[in-house]
């Protein structure tokens, strides 16, 4: 049972990591593959406050959070005051520069990672107490977001997305719109990152890396971007998906690959054949052509052509 | 620090930079022509990567045959991309989004399945990657560095040729400024993006094998490394620079090269990432040149006044006018 319940925490984490990538790609309209970086920065500051400065895990929870938050303002801010394309290519150098320093730095453990990293609960039958809050946590992270969706907060994200001119026009400024949904988006992040911390007690930079980055980008898209619940079914099957696989009993060093390959390959089919996603459709929207009446692609902004 | 070091670093570095400016021109050249910010071209690199050490490692073939493997791989994978990847998603008027999840994942996929089927210990192209050296002056020139630079210099020219000098290449920077207009004079788009993905794929080929002849792969490397620099160059050159996209490979490479006077080995590899916020940043438009130094002043008229206010646009570097 204690793997079920691991099974069970990890799709929460999952659930809100991909419902926080959901509001940056699919509502936000904002391409970033440095998702899995800010659930990087909130697990690890999380677990370096606790560790070091004795901080208890319920508050190094909120720091591990906000300092992702903030530091996704750092990389959006740049880059959105020039062009949407710009942040695409910001994010690929903010996930590698931050890999290569989590995988060189002593105070994070370098490769090797950070362990014995606090726990955030101590009860007996620790695992079904936590999985039980993990299921209250993502399902409170997945209304808040449909609240926000829903309401005048969403309403804005559809007026910029249909028509970004304007909706500057009208005095609204896109920019800090798109700053406050990847700020919130990568909160979200920061916060799975924290709560993985200190329920799993270690931490590795392998775990940040491109492989999260497919795997978050196959939940949102095969699930149905811009969908509250989308999201959801995508990251509980891609959690349970591979481990069906496992049971194949096959080598480790085939097994990772064998699951990126599969990712990758169900988000070229759902770009294909369904870029809806599996929720996403005509009677409940979303889906990534949302973006394709405002955005249809002509070419690099501010290309001398 | 002696002038014999800078010395060989600024050979190691410009040697170094030769397969940095043949991906940076590919990645330029398609965003160019095909207006996609190619991020696929890593992927690209895999297969072509991985084509040559099946003929030169498992089948021990010689070099031509091994390069022609190679060269039929890369294109067909090439073609493949824009025939049925972006020329699918333009037709549906798809969004941004769907060109840039489509060029990563596809390169993610690349790499996932290049660990699946070779591993993922680094491979070399050949059996050892030590290349016979001798001095020059104070300077350790290997055969290596010459054969990058001659390879390097042998492509670069010929797609100058091509580009400026054949009706193909006019299509093609017709098709690059005005896609529409082109067509309307009986130019066929869908051919000069198959053109354009068919000489990137060659600059990628030569690049990889450089590479492949001087250091191991990871499948990893391309998307973690080579499309970085690629990247950067674009932008620095500005946008629709091909050439100026080589030359910007070319200073990056020696800017690495001389870093590790400043910074340990270890953490030489962030200064590719650093360079991409500095260059969005601070050069998002490419490093604009003094206008008597981009070579655009135009004799004194009527109409050369406007003229050169358009024509000293940002990113407009001395090495290409401005319609190329």
């Amino acid at each position: 049972m204690e793997y079920v319940y691991t099974i069970l925490i990890l799709s929460c984490v999952n659930v809100i990591l991909a419902s926080g990538f959901n509001l940056i790609l699919g509502y936000g309209g904002l391409v970033s593959i440095a998702h899995p970086i800010f659930y990087a920065i909130g697990g690890y500051v999380s677990a370096l406050v606790s560790m070091k400065l004795g901080v208890p895990p319920i508050f190094a929870l909120v720091i591990g959070t906000m300092v992702a938050a903030v530091a996704s303002i750092g990389l959006s801010l740049p880059s959105l005051r020039i062009s949407g394309d710009y942040l695409v290519i910001a994010s690929i150098g903010f996930q590698l520069g931050l890999v290569h320093i989590l995988n060189n730095l002593e105070l994070t453990g370098q490769a090797g990672g950070l362990s014995n990293i606090p726990s955030i609960i101590e009860v007996p039958g620790r695992a079904l107490v936590f999985s039980l809050i993990m299921i209250a946590i993502a399902g409170l992270c997945v209304l808040v977001i449909r609240k926000l969706v829903n309401g005048d907060f969403g309403r804005a994200i559809i007026a910029m997305r249909d028509d970004e001119e304007a909706f500057s026009a009208l005095g609204r400024n896109p920019i800090r719109l798109k700053v406050v949904i990847f700020a919130v988006g990568s909160g979200m992040a920061g916060f799975a990152g924290s709560l993985y911390a200190h329920f799993f007690l270690y931490l590795t930079p392998d775990d940040f890396g491109i492989f999260t980055s497919a795997a978050l980008l196959t939940m949102v898209v095969v699930g149905g971007a811009a969908t509250t619940w989308g999201p959801v079914v995508g990251a509980v099957l891609l959690t349970v998906l591979p481990e069906a696989i496992k049971f194949l009993d096959l080598p480790v060093s085939i097994m990772a690959p064998l699951q990126g390959v599969i990712f990758t390959l169900l988000v070229i089919f759902f770009l294909y054949a369904r870029p809806q996603g599996l929720l996403g459709g005509a009677r409940r929207g979303g889906g990534l052509e949302v973006w394709a009446s405002r955005s249809a692609y002509r070419g690099p902004e501010g290309g001398e052509t | 620090m002696t002038l014999d070091l800078i010395g060989q670093l600024a050979w190691t570095g410009f040697a170094t930079a030769t397969y940095y400016s043949l991906f940076a021109m590919a990645f330029a050249l398609v965003l160019k022509v095909n207006r996609v910010w190619d991020f696929a071209q890593a992927g690209t690199m895999v297969f072509a990567y991985f084509a040559l050490y099946v003929a030169y490692i498992e089948l021990e073939w010689s070099l031509v045959p091994g390069l022609l493997v190679g060269l039929v791989v890369t294109v067909a994978v090439a073609l493949m991309l824009e025939r049925f990847g972006f020329d699918v998603f333009r037709r549906r008027n798809s969004s941004i989004l769907t060109f840039f999840i489509f060029t990563i994942v596809f390169s993610q996929f690349a790499i996932y399945l290049a660990e699946l089927v070779f591993g993922t210990e680094p491979k070399t192209l050949t059996p050892t990657l030590i290349s016979p050296v001798f001095m020059v002056g104070k300077i350790a020139v290997s055969h290596w560095d010459l054969k990058a630079i001659a390879v390097t210099g042998s492509l670069t020219l010929a797609l100058y040729i091509f580009m400026r000098h054949t009706r193909e290449g006019e299509r093609l920077v017709a098709v690059a400024d005005n896609p529409d207009l082109a067509e309307a004079y009986g130019i066929s788009r869908q051919r000069a993006y198959a053109v354009s993905m068919t000489i990137s794929a060659v600059l990628l080929l030569g690049g990889i094998y450089l590479f492949g002849t001087k250091a191991a792969l990871f499948p990893s490397t391309p998307l973690n490394r080579l499309l970085v620099y690629a990247v950067i160059a674009t932008i620095l050159a500005g946008i629709g620079n091909v050439f100026a996209a080589g030359v910007a490979a070319v200073l990056l490479s020696l800017l690495q090269a001389f870093s590790i006077l400043v910074i340990g080995s270890k953490w030489q590899a962030l200064l590719a990432y650093v360079l991409i916020f500095v260059t969005i940043i601070f050069f998002p438009r490419g490093v604009a040149l003094p206008e008597r130094l981009s070579g655009l002043r135009r004799p004194a008229g009527p109409s050369s006044s406007d003229d050169d206010e358009g024509a000293a646009g940002e990113g407009v570097p001395a090495a290409e006018p401005r319609k190329r």
